[in-house]
């Protein structure tokens, strides 16, 4: 067996996985022969409740045996070398997993040294996990006294406590109001780009994700759907929104004259699910979508509407969805890291 | 980017990873265990978690005390080391398991703290090894300190070294019985208590599971003719129960069948062994396979 302190290997995948298949007893298919990898840096695993992703994280860390398949983390495998992997590993579970009646100092530092952490670096790496979540003053409560949100940074910083190389974080924003979606997203990408620490989040919100994660995993009905850098792929996909009250048809012309394509804002399928979008009952798009090349195209869209006198509405740079993201099959970055 | 992070660079925030001496698998169980251990006696807990465990160990070992006095003034030994006072011993651990054994096991299945033990460096046997060693130590305090106490105070009184020794003769017995009680009931208060999270009922199912067996061993006993009696019916009426399964086996290996709690099980005395080897195995067979289904789920 290699040594625990062995490097992961720089610029490897932290996780591969080779036609992981787990069928429960019942044949029910979690797993479908999904062969994907993770590279290092904080990836987004998601897909739809039922979709493998807790199957996936407890194959992972050596809990649930694959019907078939092989997987690997941190270049160990899973079968195999599952107490050198948890080692490596932080692992923040979906649901509720904190007594009530112990502080949250008591208790992080026992699950420090159920890490494996010496009894006084236990105490020390359980205040500073604590403090790094955001819990340094209330460490002392007991943890029934504690908000939601303040519980789930408790499971953060249990997550955190053994010094782990991977961290596997399922639904980390499950439970909380916006403002505490917004606070427990941007810790985990400060954890991910700051503490050196490679992050998999699982999430059912495409939406959420897609703010801190430089790559992304899909996975449907236990199989692979896509797997892409987020930040590659978004950067050449923005657009610009251009929302005129009437000439829509003449500015489409007018943008082609000067070499922007710019396409017609199909109907929203679900009415009023996006913003803004310029749809009013009528069916009638208003929206035009730019590509945007940079700082010259608004340039060149403020010309065009100013030569042909047009109502200008709006004009807003957005973002492709990751739900479209994912829809879009001809896209180049699959064959990269699919 | 990635290579940064890959490297690990140590930013200004403050985070410091930990690249020092990891414990082994063996160390892990014992601080788990240990931390089990304290959480048995209340300790680590609230003041209301300490009060059975403290309330139990000074009732038990308040016979010792009166012992004593006793033969402090005089008196001889009021019980034997192999029985203490059986029944105060059988109530009183009967209601020291039926508290603990939940603190220690229903606790993380109600709380759902399994699958932070389980996601850590520990093999699936080692939770409810751990939680088995703990509370086979709490018990072995709570039985064997009383006996400890009893020769204490009577060798105190006690005149010449052969006094002395025939006492250690007597206590090392004793001592034995002690640690059998302490396997098999923590082993056996362990499984009722991991049933179920819901503390009050696991609390009951170890609770009603000692009491009702204990009575039901007893009224045979009495309904056969009682401890005094050599038929067949009041030899094996004490296999029903635990406690007296256990005072068989004492009887069998020569202890005193007129102080215990069942009648000489005579040529039944191997049934006794056999069956209290089967009731621990048991015991602990589904304690791992309870483990076992948790660490998956």
């Amino acid at each position: 067996m290699p040594p625990i302190e062995a490097s992961p290997g720089t610029g490897t995948a932290v996780i591969e996985t080779a036609g992981l298949t787990k069928v429960y007893p019942g044949a029910v298919t979690a797993l479908d022969g999904l062969t994907v990898s993770f590279a290092p840096g904080v990836t987004g695993l998601v897909g739809a409740n039922g979709a493998g992703k807790s199957t996936l994280i407890k194959i992972l860390l050596g809990l649930a045996v694959p019907t078939s398949g092989h997987a690997r983390v941190l270049g160990r495998d899973c079968a195999t070398s599952g107490e050198a992997i948890r080692t490596l590993l932080g692992y923040m579970p979906e649901h509720d997993c904190l007594p009530p009646d112990v502080t949250a100092t008591e208790f992080v530092t026992h699950l420090g040294r159920v890490s494996g952490l010496p009894p006084t670096v236990a105490k020390e790496r359980a205040a500073e996990s604590l403090r790094h979540v955001g819990l340094h003053e209330e460490r002392y409560r007991l943890i029934g006294t504690y908000s939601t949100g303040m519980k789930q940074r408790v499971k953060l910083a249990q997550a955190l406590v053994g010094a782990p190389r991977l961290m596997l974080l399922d639904e980390p924003t499950n439970g909380l109001d916006p403002a505490g979606r917004t606070a427990m997203l941007e810790l985990i990408g400060r954890i991910g780009t700051e503490f050196g620490i490679s992050i998999v989040v699982a999430s059912h919100l495409l939406g959420e994700i897609e703010r801190i994660c430089d790559h992304l995993v899909a996975i449907d009905g236990g199989r692979l759907l896509r797997a892409a850098s987020i930040t590659s792929f978004t950067q050449a996909s923005q657009v610009l929104a251009v929302e005129v009250e009437e000439g829509l048809a003449r500015l489409q012309a007018e943008l082609a004259a000067h070499g922007l394509a710019a396409a017609i804002q199909r109907p929203a399928q679900n009415g009023g699910a996006q913003p803004g979008s310029g749809q009013y009952g009528s069916g009638q798009s208003r929206t035009l979508l730019v590509p945007l090349r940079g700082d010259d195209t608004y340039d060149v869209v403020r010309d065009c509407v100013a030569a042909l006198a047009l109502p200008l509405c709006r004009l807003e740079q957005r973002r492709h969805q990751v739900e479209e993201l994912f829809r879009d099959d001809d896209d180049e970055e699959e064959a990269r890291y699919a | 980017m990635s290579e940064v992070r890959a490297a690990g660079v140590i930013h200004d925030l403050g985070y410091r990873g930990y690249d020092g001496p990891r414990l082994g698998r063996a160390q892990i169980v014992r601080a788990l265990t240990w931390h089990s251990f304290r959480s048995a006696f209340g300790l680590g807990r609230g003041l209301k978690g300490k009060i059975v465990p403290v309330l139990t160990f000074i009732a038990i070992c308040l016979p010792a005390v009166v012992n004593a006095v006793v033969v402090a003034r005089g008196g001889t030994r009021l019980f034997g080391y192999d029985v203490y006072v059986p029944t105060l011993r059988v109530a009183l651990v009967t209601v020291f398991i039926a508290a603990q054994a939940p603190e220690l096991v229903s606790r993380d299945l109600r709380s759902r703290v399994l699958p932070l033990y389980f996601c850590r460096p520990l093999r699936r046997g080692d939770y409810p090894l751990a939680k088995f060693g703990a509370l086979t130590g709490a018990l072995l305090i709570l039985i064997e300190v009383p006996l400890l106490i009893t020769y204490l105070g009577t060798i105190a009184s006690a005149k010449g070294g052969s006094a002395i020794w025939a006492q250690t003769r007597a206590l090392i017995p004793g001592l034995g019985v002690g640690l059998m009680w302490a396997v098999l009931f923590s082993a056996l208060g362990l499984v009722l208590a991991c049933l179920t999270g819901r503390r009050a009922y696991s609390t009951g199912i170890v609770a009603i599971t000692c009491i009702l067996t204990f009575f039901l061993a007893l009224l045979l006993t009495a309904a056969e003719g009682g401890m005094t009696a050599t038929a067949t019916g009041a030899r094996i009426a004490g296999l029903f129960s635990p406690f007296t399964i256990l005072d068989g086996v004492r009887v069998w290996l020569g202890g005193d069948p007129q102080t215990g709690l069942v009648a000489d099980p005579g040529r039944y005395g191997p049934l006794y062994g056999v069956l209290a080897v089967l009731l621990l195995a048991a015991c602990l067979g589904g304690l791992a396979a309870r483990y076992r289904k948790a660490s998956q789920a």
